[in-house]
This record gives structure tokens, C-alpha cells and sequence, in this order.
């Protein structure tokens, strides 16, 4: 049996599967301030009644190192940069930055030396205020580690309980302020991470739990427990891709959806492209920092199932109707102060909850003061008070009571329109900005991208009345799957192993690296013979050997045969007129999927 | 060196004069050649042709093509409030899939290197740069700009169409307000192609600034636009398109033309007669510095510019000054290209030539970007830079006073000179041009005449002559300038339609910015292409 679980912001979900069948669900509050309480509570009410041996695989998503970085509990790091010509770096906003000379150009040419004496006073420097955590990146580091590795070096010789990241280990691809910002949150958070790890590996071991437990990254796919301590900040946002590979498991193989997950105050959506989820495609921002950790592009917006609908003033006497931004509490109909979408959904009897008396009364409140365009000084400050309107709101009840059922419905529809003409344009973005991704070939600029989505999915436990007006907007099917409320949970359960790797191979040099491993190898050491006559097909065949290996120590060799070359392009270097060697740039991953268990069972 | 209007007018006339004189003799032997190898050229394809050759010769005895009135085109839209734009547009279209050949300077490996510096460096991700998607320009963008010979899709392959497109792209983020400037980080490169594009000029086939300059002109009703070419080599395609244009001011800095290709761009080549000083030429000597071309920005280019208060500034900007590039001898640096910028302040750059393309092209281009940017670009430094490397000799000091002195007194006294100038013509001003393709190996003898009109700047014709090494085409183009009266536009329409039943032209074509409206007409099939 395979149990996924999701520890979210307000619930922690999880589902037990057998067969591929969901066999139990669970949902418990989550406690912020102790996560390992909620996920175990969750565990603990979805595998009660089974014998531990029955559990074949154990998969979590967790905002621990969401939470970390939002509550500011991260560790303090020394960056010690080395960012050679370019922009100046004065303009970055990284804190506890320590400059350095010595620069690497784009072929990991060194043509600046480090200034050793000036990497030492800084060493001093770091060791005296105290820190014990240090990141050192230097820009194009990833084409020649040599700066890294000699300051790497310094500390260890000079402040040997300093513990030190650095910035080609954590991403090998271009760009070195989000290769700062990435460095920066490994090291932050890698040691609150292990914590947590051990304290999970211990419960499970109190549960006689033995199966192999893995954690979800950003990207949708599963990392083995222990591996993950080596790269936590792939573990943020993995909510959103819980829900995003939960849709994909729940929706018809191949098709194009939005995935809609409606909360109290926010609608998080993610588009599947003809059954790949679409990545964010320079990374993921965290905090105010662009990283590069790989996740998949999901834009969150201000509306939501308890969003406060109130009647703003539009000018010329005129007033509107507006939804959120913000939350002033529960549904009026579960007892909540103010007017939301949920009532008028409750109105309209497109769902169940709630009191269908107070819901009326919520939706009569805005009706009677968007109809009464004439009362100017009632309008003033209305929609800006959540408290008055609260006192308002019962006056204008008892007044307004006798409104027709008929308005009180236009109004509902109105309600429900605006929210859902707020997702619907949210999603005709995210696939305009899709389709407007920049293109650096000609056969990009000749690809036309243009898909519009089959299939709206609503997962989530959220206002999922609102689904169907959403699908109506982007002419699609709306799609309310079997366990969409534990979705996410299910995501996590059946989501399969990712892995990614970068070879570059430079020919005139005669050496090649992955990035993700962060060594410059030499070409020698490969069956490769003559550099010269190398092809395309040979850098590619040399990729897939090396993925290969890399799934070996990842321990998810099974998966290998998924791997798919995602670019692969290869430029002369000329030289007076002679080709003088090779650039080869090959990227390989194994995209995220589902596990042949889930997909076995949805064929049967 | 001074030109004082005396000596203009001998230039004028006595450039164009003394190649008449020369070439008369040859231009003879030509024409024979020519309609011997038609001839032959005729018989082939006749037999090469399928069944359909019958109906369409038939329709040689009929009215070929009928000419409705000309329509006026479609209102321009007016340009949006720029002054709370805060991003600089970018389009970086590096055409890693196009080479003209694997080894040529124009190659795959061109912005690479730039690719990996700017990447790294992150600069797509400042909210000060907005990353733009490149798209096709459409023929009839081009069809504004060019007489493509035999047609459109055979000069503007797919990369040149991508390449002009992204200017287009560009402009259009420039005028609703999205951005207040932008650069095309581009290729391939645009400046050298004329308006007669018969092959491939100095790396160049379809000019991406002048397409840029006519669309902003019909989409957005733009009327004064300054280009200012700062590419090593002269921009002779622009100046050529732009020539008789009094509303384009096209600035072009270069190393003199006596020591590099195109061998153009001297102080003397200052317009037609009625766009006099509309073209000033400023051919630096070899290894001038920073402080030399800045010095000719400071004292020549920007006066000039504040004077003629274009409503855009567009930096036709080439990489090539810089003091490693393999193909000039100039000594600009990274820093200076930013400076230049800085100062220029350009609304939109489009990328030309420059072929460092390891040592000089990362840092240009990222210095340039900065600096549009309004970013802080004095990090940005070539690996082997320092300071004060490079002095401007005092010999050339001088020079560059001289060029300063006699372009400023041109400018001072254009109207004059226009003046002066017009009223010694006639109804026509002939101009013979000799014109090389030096990528194709095409020789071109042009023969064209502007009408001199005393309502619009006039229509001009175009007979082109292009000799191969195999073969000889002959054109003949009309253009209607968008500003046009209306007389000029009927009698251009008249020509037109004389010149494609004369079958001594292969191609004949109308170009009338006026209506929006571009035909050309193939002899040998009888088919008209309307754009
Ligand atoms: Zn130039
Ligand atoms: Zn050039
Ligand atoms: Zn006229």
C-alpha cells in the first residue's frame, strides 16, 4: 500500500492506496508551529488499521522549509562572492555579502587570479562575527570551479567549524544571482532540514514503518528521505506540485488542463500541457529571491472561497461589486462576518454547506446596496471597514428583506462571475506568457505554441462551485475527479522519481562536466576517441550514459528508461576561419510522472 | 577638408557625372549581354513550364494588371505616453540554428558568448529589462522597404524575417508605453541592404532600421526619426533608402571609407538635393579611442540631434569599433560603447555588425544593455581592459576637429544648400549608382531619378542592372514616399503601369508608402504580386 501526505498551510491531508485504489482518507488541521505533529497525526489516521508491513512506500510534501524561510528561521550565511566584471555587484540585495577579486569568463577561463591575502582578512572577518555557515559563489563558477574550491580551502584551513556550500553544487545552469540566492537557502536551511528528517525517521521507526520514505520536491518528483538532505530547498512549494501530479493522475492521460485549487483567500493554478506539467522555466522565486530550483510554473491569486465581497464606489454615482483581496473571516453562511463567494454559491445551490438562510441574507445585503446607486453618503466608506460593515450588515438585512428572490439570484450570478472572470484571466495569462516565452532559434520562433486547456480540474478541498463557471469561461470541460479534496495527498502518493542532468563537453579544452555534480572532467576518461569528429550523437549518447549512472546513485535506476533529452545543440568554435573544437550542450531529465502502479490500476 | 556649398554642389554633380562618363561605354556592352542572356534564359524556362504557360501567355494581350485609385491606407494610432515607462524591452535572438556558412563571422557561435554573460549575469530577471518574444515581419513590412529580386521570400529568408520582426515587436512595446526604450539584440544584421535587394550585401539582405523606420511611420504616424548608425562600418544601405528622405536624419560614425569596406561614407555624401545634411557622414581614422568618438557624440552628433528634435533616435549599433574586432581597426572599448549609449540615449538600438565575438561581444552587449537600462555599468570591463590604455593621437585629434567643423557648417546651412541646390535642376535629378555585393558577387548599376516637386520631397524611380558571374537581371522600381502629394503619387502609379509592359525588365515594382499599397510584377510569368 503507498501513502501520500501533504502538509499544507491550513490542512494536512493524506491517503492511504491500495491497488490504486484509494483505500482511506484524512484531513487534520495544520499546526504551524509543529509540523512533525501534524504530518504524524495525518499518518497515523490513514494507516491506524493496516500492519505496517502492508506499506510499500511512504511519500510526504511538506512546507517546513517554506515556513523556515518565511518566518525568518533560517540560518545566518556568509556569502562570499566572487562576481567578476558585469553588473555591479553592489546592486545585489543579498545580506551578509563578502566581496572578493578573481574572475572566470564564460569558458571557465580564469582571467582574474583570486587575491589570496584578501580571501583570508575576509575568512577573519566571517570567523569574528560569528558565523558558521558560509556559501561561496563565483560567477561562471560553473565552468570552472577552481575560485570555489580554493576559498573552500581557506575556510576549512582557517575556520574549520564553518560549514560551506558551494554555488556549482547547487546549480550548474547560468545565472548567478538566483546561484547566490539557491547557495544562500541550501545552506540556510540544511541543517533545521536534517532535524527534521531525523525526528521523521525516528517516528517511523517508533510506527515499525520500514518502507522506503521519500519527500516531494518542486519539480513533482520524489527524492529518497535521505538524499534530500542534500538538496532541501528543492523541497519548497511542493504543495502545488502535490496537487499538480495528483490532477494528472486523476485526469486522462495526454490532455491539457488547468488545475485549480481554490482555498479560503487564494486559488493556486498550474497548467498540465498535453500531460506535462509546465515548469517554471528559470526556477522558483522564494521569499524575494529568484532561485533556480526547478518547480512547476503555478501562479497563486487573491481570490478565493472566503474571499469578502463587498460594493465599491466606481465613480460617476456608479458602484461595483468587488472580490477580495482580503478575508475577513469564514462564510457568512458558516458564521462568518462578512459577504462571500461561498454564499453566493450557497444561493444558487451550486453547493451544500453552510446556512442557506444566512447565505441569502449575505447575498440580499450586497444586492440592496449595489441597487441603491442613489444614496451617496451610504457608499462612502463602504467596502474599506470590515468591522462597520459587520454592523451594517444586519441593518441593511431587515430594511432590504423584502428584495426579490430574483435580484438576490442576479446578484449570486454576479458574485460568482466576478470570481470566477478573476481565474479564468489568471489562466488565460499563465498560457499567453507560455506562449510568449522568449525564443533563441528560428524553429522556436516557427513553433506556435498555442493550446487552450480541455479540461478545468478543481482539486483541493475550496469553493468548488465555482469550477464550473471557471470552465465555462476557457470553453472547457469542468472536471471535479473522484478524491479531489485529498488530491494533492494522492499527488504525493503516486508521484515518480525526476532527475535532471546538464552535460556540457568543450572540445577545444577537452573536458566536459554535469552540472548537476559540479566537476570538470576530462574528456579522456570517456570512450570518446577523436574530439574533433565528435557529434551530436555522441554527446548525446555519453548524456544518456551518464544519467544513467546518476539514477544508480539516486537509487532509482528503475526509472532511467524515462529519460528524454530536453535540448541538445552543439556550435563550432572558429578560429581564424578553422573550426578549432566544440561546444555540446545536452539536457536530460526524467520528467515528473506518475508511478507504473497508479497508471497500471487506471488502465485495468 | 572643409566643404564649403560650392564644393557640395561639384560633388553632387561631378560624382555623379564622372561615373556616368565611365560607365557609358560598359553600360553598352551590358545591355547586349543582357538580352542575349534573356533570351537564352526565356527559351529555358518556357520549357521548363507545365501546361499553365498558355493561359498566362494569353493574358500578355489583355490589360496585364488593373491600378484602382490609390486608398490613403489605414489611420495611424497614436503613440501612447512614454514618460512612466521604467523598462528597457529586450529581444535577444541570438539565431543559433542560421549561419551564412560554418566558419563565416555571421555564424551560429555569434551571440553565444553573449548568450552565457548575460544569462549569468541575470539580466533577464532585473525589473528594469522586459525579456520580449521574437515574431516574423510580414512581406508587406519589407515590401515598404525593399524591390526584393526575383522576390520577397528569396532575399528575407526565415532569420531575416525573425530578425526585422523583433524590431517590429519592439517598436510596437515602444509606442503603446510598455517600455521607454529597447534593444534588438539581433541577427542576422540589416545595415548594408539598399532598397534594390538583389543578393546579400556585407553580411546584410533586408535592412531591419529603415523596415523599423516605415512601420513606426505607418503604424504610428512618426514623422522625424534620427538614425544614428555606430557600427565600424559606413551604413550604406540605410543612408541609400533614406537618401532623398528630408524627414530621416541618418548619422553614420565609421572608420574612414579609404581604409575599410564598404569604402563609402564620406563627408561629401550629404543627401539628395532635397534632403541635403539629412545624411552626415563621419569617417574616423583608424585606431580612434573612446575619447575620440565620444568627442565627435559630444561636439557633432548631439548638437546636431537637439537641432533636428526627432521624434525617435534610433542607434543602428554595430560592435566592430571595438579594439579587438577581427575585421576593423578601431580602439572602442566596452566602457565607451556604454558611455556612447548613456549619452545617445537612443529609443530603440538594433544590433548590427561586431565580430569579437568572444573577446569584445559578452561585454558590449552587456554594457550596452546596463546602460539603457540606466543601470550601473561600470563594472563591466573586458578581461584585458584597463584605463587609459588607449590615447588618441593628436594628428587625428585634428581630424576629427575638421570633421566636426565642416558637418556642423553642412548642418548649419542646409536649408541653403537645398535651396541653391534645387534650383539648378530640373523636373528630374538623375543619379547613377554603382553598387557591389560582395557576399554574392553581384556588380549593380543603378540609374535613378527623383522628381523634384515643389509640393513633397517626389517619387523616385529605380532602373537596376544586376551582372552575375552567369547571368544579368534588369528591375525597375517605383516608390511613392509615405508623405507624397498627390500628382507625385498618380504619375509614380503612371509609370508604374508604362513599365510593366516594357519587356526588357524582369521585375517591375510599385511601392507607394502612400497608399500602403506594394506590387510587383513578374514579366516572365505575368503575374502581379499585390502586398
Ligand atoms: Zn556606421
Ligand atoms: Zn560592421
Ligand atoms: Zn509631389
Amino acid at each position: 500500500m503507498l501513502i501520500g501526505i501533504d502538509v499544507g498551510g491550513t490542512t494536512t491531508d493524506a491517503v492511504l492506496i491500495g491497488n490504486g485504489e484509494v483505500y482511506s482518507t484524512a484531513k487534520v488541521a495544520t499546526e504551524p508551529q509543529n509540523l512533525l505533529i501534524s504530518l504524524l497525526t495525518a499518518l497515523d489516521a490513514v494507516s491506524g488499521e493496516i500492519p505496517p508491513e502492508r506499506i510499500k512506500r511512504v511519500v510526504f510534501s511538506t512546507t517546513v522549509i517554506t515556513n523556515l524561510i518565511a518566518e525568518g528561521k533560517t540560518d545566518h550565511v556568509a556569502l562570499l562572492l566572487i562576481p567578476g566584471p558585469g553588473l555591479n555587484p553592489a546592486s545585489y540585495n543579498f545580506p551578509d555579502s563578502f566581496f572578493l577579486k578573481g574572475a572566470m569568463d564564460y569558458r571557465g577561463r580564469e582571467i582574474q587570479a583570486l587575491d589570496e591575502a584578501e580571501v583570508r582578512e575576509n575568512v577573519s572577518r566571517i570567523r569574528d562575527l560569528g558565523f558558521l555557515r558560509a556559501a561561496v559563489v563565483s560567477k561562471f563558477g560553473q565552468r570552472n570551479p577552481d575560485h570555489e574550491f580554493r576559498v573552500a580551502e581557506i575556510l576549512e584551513e582557517m575556520h574549520p567549524e564553518c560549514k560551506v556550500e558551494l554555488g556549482h553544487r547547487v546549480s550548474g545552469k547560468l545565472n548567478f544571482p538566483r546561484r547566490v540566492a539557491s547557495t544562500m537557502f541550501a545552506s540556510a536551511t540544511k541543517e533545521k532540514y536534517r532535524a527534521f528528517v531525523a525526528e521523521i525517521k525516528k517516528a517511523l521507526a517508533e510506527r515499525d514503518i520500514k518502507a522506503p520514505v521519500y519527500i516531494l520536491k518542486a519539480d513533482g518528483g520524489t527524492l529518497p528521505l535521505e538524499k534530500s538532505t542534500e538538496f532541501p530547498v528543492e523541497t519548497i512549494f511542493s504543495g502545488p506540485a502535490a496537487s499538480t501530479i495528483g490532477a494528472l493522475a486523476l485526469t486522462p492521460e495526454g490532455q491539457t488542463s488547468v488545475v485549480v485549487d481554490i482555498g479560503g483567500t487564494t486559488t493556486d493554478l498550474a497548467l498540465i500541457l498535453s500531460g506535462k506539467p509546465l515548469m517554471a522555466s528559470r526556477g522558483a522565486k522564494l521569499d524575494a529571491f529568484l532561485t533556480q530550483v526547478r518547480a512547476f510554473a503555478v501562479r497563486s491569486i487573491a481570490v478565493g472561497g472566503d474571499s469578502a465581497v463587498r460594493v465599491a464606489e466606481a465613480g460617476e454615482g456608479k458602484r461595483t461589486i468587488t472580490v477580495g483581496p482580503d478575508r475577513a473571516g469564514p462564510a457568512y453562511c458558516m458564521g462568518g462576518p462578512e459577504p462571500t463567494p461561498t454564499d453566493a454559491l450557497r444561493v444558487l445551490g451550486l453547493i451544500e454547506i453552510g446556512d442557506p438562510g444566512r447565505a441569502k441574507e449575505a447575498v440580499a445585503s450586497i444586492a440592496s446596496r449595489i441597487a441603491k446607486t442613489e444614496s451617496k453618503d451610504e457608499g462612502k466608506d463602504e467596502g474599506k471597514d470590515a468591522g462597520k460593515d459587520e454592523d451594517r450588515l444586519g441593518a441593511d438585512i431587515e430594511a432590504e428583506y423584502d428584495y426579490d428572490t430574483r435580484a438576490e439570484t442576479e446578484t449570486a450570478c454576479r458574485i460568482v462571475d466576478i470570481a470566477t472572470e478573476m481565474i479564468a484571466s489568471a489562466v488565460r495569462e499563465m498560457f499567453l506568457e507560455w506562449e510568449q516565452e522568449p525564443a533563441y532559434r528560428i524553429w522556436e520562433v516557427l513553433q506556435k505554441k498555442k493550446e487552450r486547456p480541455e479540461n478545468v480540474v478543481g482539486v483541493g478541498g475550496g469553493a468548488r462551485g465555482l469550477i464550473a463557471g471557471v470552465a465555462e469561461k476557457l470553453n472547457a470541460r469542468p472536471l471535479i475527479p473522484e478524491h479531489a479534496e485529498v488530491g494533492n495527498a494522492i499527488g504525493a502518493a503516486v508521484a515518480r522519481p525526476t532527475l535532471t542532468l546538464n552535460l556540457r563537453i568543450d572540445t577545444e579544452q577537452k573536458v566536459y562536466s554535469v552540472a548537476e555534480e559540479g566537476e570538470i572532467l576530462s574528456l579522456n576518461t570517456t570512450d570518446i576517441s577523436n574530439f574533433n569528429k565528435m557529434r551530436s550523437e555522441d554527446a548525446e549518447a555519453l548524456a544518456a550514459k551518464l544519467l544513467r549512472e546518476r539514477a544508480e546513485r539516486f537509487g532509482i535506476s528503475e526509472y532511467a528508461g524515462e529519460a528524454e533529452i530536453t535540448h541538445s545543440e552543439v556550435f563550432n568554435v572558429v578560429k581564424g576561419w578553422l573550426t578549432a573544437g566544440r561546444l555540446f550542450d545536452v539536457n536530460m531529465q526524467i520528467p515528473a510522472g506518475l508511478i507504473p502502479e497508479w497508471k497500471r490500476r487506471e488502465k485495468a | 577638408m572643409k566643404f564649403g556649398f560650392g564644393k557640395i554642389k561639384d560633388a553632387l554633380k561631378g560624382v555623379a557625372e564622372k561615373e556616368e562618363r565611365e560607365k557609358e561605354d560598359e553600360e553598352e556592352k551590358r545591355e547586349r549581354e543582357i538580352s542575349e542572356a534573356r533570351e537564352v534564359k526565356e527559351k529555358m524556362s518556357e520549357s521548363e513550364q507545365g501546361p499553365g504557360t498558355i493561359e498566362e501567355l494569353n493574358m500578355e494581350a489583355k490589360e496585364p494588371v488593373k491600378l484602382n485609385e490609390p486608398g490613403s491606407g489605414p489611420e495611424p494610432l497614436a503613440p501612447a505616453d512614454r514618460t512612466k515607462a521604467e523598462k528597457t524591452g529586450l529581444i535577444f535572438f541570438p539565431a543559433f540554428d542560421w549561419a551564412i556558412s560554418p566558419t563565416h563571422p555571421e555564424r551560429e557561435e555569434r551571440l553565444l558568448y553573449t548568450r552565457d554573460q548575460i544569462f549569468e549575469e541575470g539580466l533577464m530577471d532585473l525589473p528594469q529589462i522586459a525579456e520580449y518574444t521574437p515574431r516574423l515581419a510580414g512581406y508587406k513590412d519589407i515590401a515598404r522597404v525593399h524591390f526584393c529580386v526575383p522576390d520577397i521570400k528569396a532575399q528575407a529568408t526565415t532569420p531575416h524575417l525573425i530578425a526585422a520582426g523583433s524590431c517590429l515587436v519592439l517598436a510596437d512595446a515602444l509606442m503603446v508605453g510598455e517600455v521607454k526604450n529597447a534593444f534588438a539584440l539581433v541577427r542576422p544584421p540589416g545595415h548594408h541592404a539598399m532598397t534594390v535587394a538583389h543578393g546579400n550585401r556585407g553580411f546584410c539582405n533586408i535592412n531591419n532600421e529603415a523596415i523599423l523606420v516605415e512601420y513606426l511611420r505607418r503604424k504610428y504616424g512618426i514623422r522625424r526619426i534620427a538614425i544614428v548608425d555606430t557600427d565600424v562600418h559606413h551604413g550604406d544601405g540605410t543612408q541609400e533608402i533614406f537618401y532623398n528622405d528630408p524627414d530621416v536624419l541618418f548619422i553614420s560614425f565609421h572608420q574612414d571609407g579609404r581604409t575599410l569596406y564598404p569604402g563609402s561614407g564620406f563627408m561629401n555624401e550629404l543627401g539628395g538635393p532635397k534632403a541635403l545634411a539629412r545624411t552626415i557622414n563621419i569617417p574616423l581614422p583608424p585606431g580612434t579611442p573612446d575619447e575620440g568618438i565620444l568627442y565627435v557624440l559630444d561636439s557633432l552628433v548631439l548638437p546636431i540631434l537637439r537641432d533636428f528634435k526627432p521624434e525617435l533616435v534610433l542607434n543602428s549599433a554595430g560592435q566592430d569599433n571595438h579594439y579587438t574586432d577581427p575585421l576593423a581597426n578601431m580602439r572602442f572599448s566596452a566602457q565607451g560603447y556604454a558611455r556612447l549609449n548613456e549619452k545617445l540615449a537612443p529609443d530603440m538600438a538594433v544590433l548590427e555588425g561586431g565580430y569579437a565575438i568572444q573577446s569584445a561581444l559578452p561585454y558590449v552587449n552587456t554594457g550596452i544593455i546596463l546602460a539603457m537600462a540606466g543601470l550601473d555599468y561600470s563594472c563591466v570591463r573586458e578581461p584585458d581592459y584597463t584605463p587609459g590604455m588607449f590615447v588618441q593621437a593628436s594628428r587625428d585629434r585634428k581630424v576629427l576637429d575638421e570633421i566636426v567643423a565642416t558637418q556642423l557648417e553642412n548642418w548649419k546651412n542646409r536649408d541653403f544648400l537645398v535651396e541653391e541646390t534645387v534650383k539648378g535642376l530640373g523636373d528630374f535629378y538623375h543619379r547613377k549608382k554603382q553598387i557591389f555585393y560582395d557576399t554574392d558577387m553581384i556588380q549593380e548599376f543603378q540609374d535613378e531619378t527623383i522628381k523634384m516637386c515643389p509640393d513633397c520631397q517626389g517619387y523616385v524611380t529605380i532602373d537596376s542592372h544586376a551582372h552575375r558571374s552567369i547571368n544579368d537581371t534588369r528591375v525597375f522600381g517605383v516608390s511613392v514616399p509615405i508623405y507624397a502629394c498627390k500628382n507625385c503619387q498618380a504619375e509614380a502609379r503612371e509609370e508604374y503601369k508604362k513599365r510593366i509592359r516594357d519587356p526588357v525588365y524582369e521585375h517591375v515594382y510599385l511601392q507607394d508608402k502612400k497608399a500602403d499599397e506594394y506590387r510587383a510584377y513578374d514579366m516572365r510569368t505575368k503575374k502581379e504580386t499585390v502586398y
